[in-house]
């Protein structure tokens, strides 16, 4: 298990356990973060952008293809920032325990 | 070299009757006067079934889709309409154009991305030429390698308007196809008092057959098309077939007939009407008979030997059915072929 320290929404702080291996996007919607992920990981929903805090950048990876296109078309409705990713293709490990982000806003 | 496997020859409860994969290549779907604008109809060729439809107004677009919504597959057949050039399925309103792209999701904030990017329902590229819709087939869904040919006869008002003929047989459409160079069974079968000098050129997709000296010329158009001209001291009679797989072991067979305008009355009109009854088998005081009454039996009960054993004087079997092997792409070392 990983532990990651979440901003939610309404700017509330929690730190939820998440398995390693498997999509950070579970962990977040299974412990109703306000990720929804929709999609089940397939990039076409982007119901489970995330901002992870700048130090923590380098350890997640890079975007995938998918993944920017899903990033651009969110652009429209809210804030991208250098940290914007899609927690479904982020997948934990062990070099993500302590991992901090916040969850992105709603397309509304 | 290869030898006679007697064992495999006499042994045939092994062998089967149509070991073929549905080929690539451009197929007959229907007529486009069979197709109303804004109409959807389920349709069932190479082997599953189809949506097709056509967009609303005078010169809407034919498509032929898979028929499950790539959203939560339901069936676009069964309640899917036409809205303007799409088929709108009727579970959540997701709309696709005749090429397959996702063109509307009414509730969505953010489309998908990949619908920008790519058609995401399957469809065949379709084009409608001399009154038909055509479909271009391939197994791994691979675009066009070839166009349809030009055929003056289907295309110009100086030709009658043809008669057509449909038939269906037990068969797969490489064995139809094959008795076009077989022409030792033209004497047997058909009754014709010689076996008929006959050349044969294999040219890419297609196949150019000359019998006896210009009589009849055929050409074969990938697996789903073949013209024939019979020419008869210059009177010419044009046989279109455009026959397309049912199912692996069933063959929708269809004909178009047609002949130049010659004057009602003339002999070349009694020439060419004739020739016509001919192809077809219909003709009075013939000795030979035309593919109606005769092939069937044959192409209804018989077995695909890929081994076959042949004679001199047999046409060019194996020629034709390595030429044909290019219409199974991934089946290159398939020995049932």
């Amino acid at each position: 298990m990983a532990q990651i320290h979440v901003i939610q929404r309404d700017g509330s702080k929690r730190t939820i356990e998440a398995p390693e291996g498997e999509p950070l996007m579970e962990a977040l919607r299974d412990e109703n973060t306000g990720v929804e992920g929709t999609c089940g990981g397939t990039c076409s929903c982007g119901t489970c952008h995330v901002y992870v805090a700048g130090t923590w950048q380098d350890k997640t990876g890079a975007r995938s293809d998918e993944e920017d296109m899903m990033l651009e078309a969110l652009e429209e409705y809210v804030e991208l920032r250098p940290g914007s990713r899609l927690a479904c293709r982020i997948e934990v490990s062990n070099a993500l325990d302590g991992l901090e982000l916040e969850i992105a806003p709603p397309v509304e | 070299m290869s030898v006679i496997d007697l064992k495999l020859l006499q042994e045939t409860k092994t062998l089967e009757r149509c070991p073929f994969p549905i080929p690539a290549g451009w197929f007959f779907v229907d007529y486009s006067k069979n197709l109303a604008p804004g109409e959807v109809r389920n349709v069932f060729l190479l082997d599953q079934e189809w949506v097709l439809f056509r967009g609303e107004g005078e010169d809407g677009k034919a498509g032929l889709t898979d028929p499950f919504c790539p959203h939560l597959g339901a069936h676009l057949g069964h309640g899917g309409k036409v809205v303007g050039d799409n088929i709108r399925c009727t579970f959540h309103h997701w709309q696709f154009n005749p090429e397959g792209w996702c063109k509307d999701v009414p509730y969505a904030k953010i489309m998908p991305p990949v619908c920008k990017k790519q058609p995401i329902l399957r469809t065949l590229p379709v084009i409608e030429k001399w009154g038909m819709i055509w479909c271009w087939y391939h197994p791994q869904a691979e675009a066009p390698q070839w166009e349809l040919p030009s055929i003056p006869e289907l295309e110009s008002d100086d030709y009658i308007e043809p008669r057509t003929g449909h038939w269906e047989v037990n068969t797969a459409v490489q064995e139809v196809a094959e008795n076009g160079v077989d022409f030792a069974h033209l004497k047997f079968l058909h009754g014709e008092p010689e076996i008929p000098p006959a050349t044969t050129e294999f040219k890419g997709h297609e196949i150019f057959t000359d019998m006896k000296n210009g009589y009849i010329k055929g050409h074969q158009c990938g697996p789903g098309l073949a013209i024939f001209r019979f020419d008869h001291e210059g009177v010419v009679a044009t046989m279109v077939s455009y026959s397309v797989p049912y199912t692996r072991e069933q063959t929708k067979m269809n004909m178009s007939f047609t002949h130049f305008k010659y004057p009602e009355g003339t002999k070349e009109a009694m020439v060419a009407q004739h020739l016509v009854n001919h192809m077809v088998g219909e003709a009075d005081g013939e000795e030979s008979a035309g593919f109606e009454s005769v092939d069937f039996i044959v192409w209804n009960n018989k077995k695909y030997r890929p081994n076959p054993l042949l004679c001199d004087g047999d046409g060019p079997i194996l020629q034709y059915r390595k030429w044909f092997k290019q219409f199974y792409p991934g089946n290159e070392d398939n020995p049932n072929l």
